[in-house]
C-alpha cells in the first residue's frame, strides 16, 4: 500500500509544525469561516426554498416591502424554522462527536445509545398522560430530556460500569433501544391519536417550528455547547486511550461522565425541538474529523457548524422536494420531512462507515 | 432431560388452556371439550378465533426460535438474531412498501415479498461483513443495515396516510389478532421445505461453530455453509413476518433458554428445544397481549420486546458469570465464545 507509507514519511514533520503554531492554524481558521459562510447559505436556502411565497416575495419582505401575509409567513414561520433547523443540527453534531470521543466508538450516536428512543418515549408518555401537549413545548422538552437521560442511564447500567469495549456498547444500545421502543408502542396504543405526529417526530421534521421553539432551543444549546467545547482538551486526550489519558494526569472517569452528560443534554434538546433526524449525530462527526482532524479544540466547533449546514441543507432540500412533488404529481398533502432526507443519505453513508470500520478490524 | 421436557410440556399445555379459556366469553376449563365439539357461539369463537391463534402462536414461535438458533450458531454469536442482522426489518419493509404505495397485492404473494426483503437485508449484512469471518463485524454491520432499513420504514410511514399508518404501525409491532386458519395453513408449504433442510444442515452448524479455519480443515465450505444457514433462517422467518409481522426478539430469547435447559449439547439436539422455547415464549407473550388492556388488543411483539430482551440479557450474563475461567468475558460473549 502506498498511501500509509507516504503518511508515515510525512508524519514526523506535521506535529512539530502544529505545535509551534498552536491549534488555530490558518488552514483551520479558513475552513471554519468557510463553514460559517456555508451555514449562512443554508439559512438563506431554507428561507427561499419554500413553495409560496416565492423567492422574489421573500426578498421583498426582507427588503422591508411585501404584503402582510408574506411578511407573516416569512418572519413568523420561515425564519424560526430555519433557525431551529440550524440550532438542532449544531446540537446533534456536537453531541455525536462528544459521544464518539467519550466512548471511543466511531459507531456511537444518539440513535444507538438509547438517547433518542428514550427522549421519544419521554415526550410521548408526557403527551399521552396529558401532562404536556404538542402546543406546550416546554413540558415536551423537559420530558424528552428526562427520557433521554433514562435511556443513557439504562445503557450505562448495562454496559458502562465495567471497562467495556465499543462493540458491546453498541449492541447493548440496540437492546436498550428495543425495550424503549416497545414501551413507546405501548403508550401509543393507549393514546393512538398521537400516532401521526409521533411518526413525524420519529423521523424528524422542521415543519411548523415557531419562535417559541427557537427561544427554548437556543439558550439550552448555547450553554451546553459552550460547556462541551470547554471539555475539548480532556476529550482529545481521551481519544488517545484511557491509559495515555490517565498517564497525562486526566481523571478519565470524570471527563467521560461530563462528556456523556453534555452529549445527552444536547441530544435531548435537539430531539425535543425537531425530532430524531436520523444519522445526523452519527455521521456529522465523521465528516468533522475528516475535515478538521483529531484536535477537538477545532473539531468540536467544526462539528457544530457542519451539523448546522447538514440539517439546514436537508431542510431546504426537503422543501424543494415537497414543491417538486406538489407540482409534478399534484400530491397536495404530501410533504417530505427533513429527517427523511438525512435518513436516506445517512443510511448509505453509515454502511460505508461500518464497512470501513469492520474491514479495519479484520 | 425428561424432567425438563415434562416441565416445558406442562407449561405449554397450561398456557394453551389459558389461551383457550380466558377472554370474552370465559369458558371454564372443564367445559372445553364440550364447547369445542358443540355448536353455537362458544364453539365458533373457540374453533375459528382462539384455536387458530393458538396454533399460529406456536408455529410462529417455533419458526422464530429455530431461525434464531441457526443464525446464532452459523455466525458464532449469541447476539446474531434476525433483528440485529437486518433480516426482520428487511422482511417488514418488503411487506409494508406495497401497502404504502397503494399497490394491491394478493395474500399469497406477501410471503414472497417478505422473503425478498429478508434476503436483501441478510445478504447485504453477510457480504458487507466479509461473510461473517469475525463475529463482531457481523453485529456492527448488521446494526448498520437494520438501522438503515428501519429508517426506510419510517420514511414510508411518514409518506403514508393516516389510516394506512395505523395499519402499518400495528403490523410492524407484530400482532396475532384476527388471524384465521388460512394464515396458519399458509405457513405449511414453507415448513415443508424448511424442516428437512434443517435436519440436513444441523451437523454442518456444529462444525461451523469451531471457527472458520477449523471448519475449512474439516472440509466445510464456510462461505457456502453460512449462506445456506442464512437462507434457511430466512425461509423460516419470512412467512412468519408476512403473517404476523416481526414478532421481535423471540429468536434472541428462545435459543438462550434452550441452552440454559440443555447446557453443552450440540446444534442438532438444541433445535427441537429452541423450537419448543420459541413456541412457549410467543404463546406466553400472547396472553398479556390479549388480556392485559382488554378490550384493547396490544401487539404481541411489544411484549416479547419488553420481556424478552431483559430476560435474554440476564440469561447471557448468568451464563457468563457461570464460566469464570474465561478471562475476557466481554469479548467472549461478543465473539460467541461462551460455549
Amino acid at each position: 500500500m502506498n498511501v500509509p507509507t507516504a503518511v508515515r514519511a510525512r508524519a514526523p514533520e506535521t506535529p512539530r509544525g502544529r505545535s509551534t503554531r498552536g491549534p488555530f492554524t490558518f488552514g483551520a481558521g479558513a475552513r471554519l469561516s468557510l463553514l460559517a459562510v456555508l451555514v449562512a447559505a443554508a439559512f438563506c436556502a431554507c428561507l427561499f426554498a419554500g413553495r409560496s411565497p416565492s423567492a422574489g416575495q421573500v426578498w421583498d419582505v426582507l427588503a422591508g416591502r411585501g404584503d402582510a401575509t408574506a411578511r407573516h409567513i416569512v418572519l413568523r414561520l420561515r425564519v424560526p424554522r430555519a433557525l431551529v433547523a440550524l440550532g438542532a443540527g449544531a446540537s446533534l453534531g456536537l453531541a455525536g462527536l462528544l459521544l464518539q470521543s467519550a466512548l471511543r466508538n466511531p459507531l456511537a450516536g444518539p440513535e444507538v445509545t438509547g438517547v433518542t428512543p428514550g427522549a421519544v418515549l419521554g415526550a410521548v408518555t408526557a403527551t399521552g398522560l396529558g401532562l404536556a401537549g404538542w402546543e406546550s413545548p416546554t413540558a415536551v422538552v423537559v420530558a424528552a430530556c428526562l427520557g433521554g437521560f433514562t435511556g443513557a442511564g439504562l445503557l450505562w447500567l448495562l454496559a458502562g460500569r465495567r471497562r467495556s469495549d465499543p462493540e458491546e456498547t453498541v449492541v447493548y444500545g440496540v437492546l436498550v433501544s428495543a425495550v424503549l421502543a416497545g414501551l413507546t408502542s405501548m403508550v401509543l396504543l393507549v393514546a393512538p391519536g398521537e400516532l401521526g405526529s409521533v411518526v413525524q417526530w420519529l423521523v424528524g421534521s422542521t415543519e411548523g417550528r415557531v419562535w417559541e421553539h427557537w427561544t427554548l432551543l437556543w439558550p439550552w444549546a448555547l450553554v451546553w455547547g459552550a460547556a462541551s467545547c470547554a471539555l475539548a482538551a480532556p476529550l482529545t486526550l481521551l481519544r488517545c486511550g484511557d491509559e495515555q489519558a490517565a498517564a497525562a494526569g486526566l481523571n478519565v472517569a470524570r471527563a467521560r461522565g461530563a462528556a456523556l452528560v453534555g452529549a445527552v443534554a444536547l441530544t435531548a434538546g435537539a430531539v425535543s425541538a425537531v425530532g430524531a433526524l436520523g444519522f445526523v449525530g452519527l455521521l456529522v462527526p465523521h465528516l468533522a474529523l475528516a475535515v478538521f482532524g483529531a484536535d477537538l479544540r477545532i473539531t468540536l466547533p467544526g462539528a457544530a457548524l457542519i451539523g448546522a449546514v447538514v440539517v439546514g441543507g436537508a431542510d431546504a432540500g426537503a422543501q424543494v422536494l415537497s414543491r417538486v412533488l406538489v407540482e409534478g404529481f399534484g400530491a397536495e398533502r404530501m410533504t417530505v420531512p427533513a429527517g427523511a432526507l438525512t435518513t436516506c443519505v445517512g443510511a448509505l453513508l453509515l454502511l460505508v462507515v461500518a464497512r470501513r470500520h469492520t474491514a479495519g478490524q479484520m | 432431560m425428561t424432567r425438563q421436557l415434562a416441565g416445558a410440556l406442562t407449561l405449554l399445555v397450561a398456557v394453551s388452556v389459558v389461551a383457550l379459556c380466558m377472554g370474552t366469553p370465559y369458558v371454564a376449563p372443564h367445559r372445553l371439550p364440550a364447547a369445542l365439539s358443540g355448536d353455537g357461539l362458544e364453539a365458533v369463537i373457540l374453533t375459528e378465533l382462539r384455536l387458530p391463534r393458538l396454533v399460529l402462536a406456536l408455529a410462529a414461535g417455533a419458526c422464530l426460535g429455530v431461525a434464531g438458533l441457526v443464525l446464532q450458531e452459523a455466525l458464532r454469536n449469541p447476539l446474531a438474531v434476525p433483528e440485529m442482522i437486518g433480516v426482520s426489518s428487511g422482511a417488514a419493509l418488503g411487506v409494508a412498501a406495497p401497502l404504502v404505495l397503494a399497490l394491491s397485492v394478493p395474500a399469497a404473494v406477501q410471503p414472497l415479498l417478505a422473503l425478498g426483503g429478508a434476503v436483501f437485508g441478510g445478504v447485504l449484512t453477510l457480504v458487507a461483513a466479509g461473510f461473517g469471518r469475525s463475529p463482531s463485524a457481523v453485529l456492527l454491520t448488521g446494526a448498520a443495515v437494520s438501522a438503515a432499513l428501519q429508517a426506510g420504514l419510517l420514511v414510508l410511514m411518514v409518506l403514508a396516510d393516516q389510516l394506512d399508518l395505523q395499519l402499518i404501525y400495528r403490523y410492524l409491532l407484530g400482532s396475532l389478532s384476527a388471524r384465521t386458519w388460512d394464515d396458519v395453513v399458509g405457513l405449511g408449504p414453507w415448513l415443508l421445505v424448511a424442516v428437512p433442510a434443517l435436519v440436513l444442515c444441523a451437523p454442518v452448524l456444529g462444525v461451523l461453530r469451531l471457527g472458520d479455519d477449523d471448519a475449512r480443515a474439516l472440509g466445510v465450505r464456510v462461505h457456502r455453509a453460512r449462506f445456506g444457514a442464512l437462507a434457511l433462517a430466512i425461509v423460516l422467518i419470512a412467512p412468519v413476518v408476512a403473517v404476523c409481522g416481526p414478532v421481535a426478539w423471540v429468536g434472541f430469547l428462545a435459543p438462550q433458554l434452550a441452552r440454559r435447559m440443555r447446557p453443552g449439547s450440540d446444534a442438532l439436539s438444541l433445535l427441537p428445544w429452541s423450537a419448543l422455547c420459541g413456541a412457549l415464549v410467543v404463546l406466553c407473550a400472547d396472553q398479556p397481549a390479549r388480556l392485559a388492556l382488554a378490550p384493547i388488543e396490544t401487539p404481541v411483539g411489544a411484549w416479547t420486546a419488553l420481556l424478552g430482551v431483559p430476560a435474554g440479557v440476564a440469561l447471557m450474563r448468568i451464563r457468563r458469570g457461570a464460566a469464570p475461567h474465561r478471562t475476557a468475558g466481554d469479548r467472549a460473549v461478543m465473539a460467541g465464545g461462551d460455549r
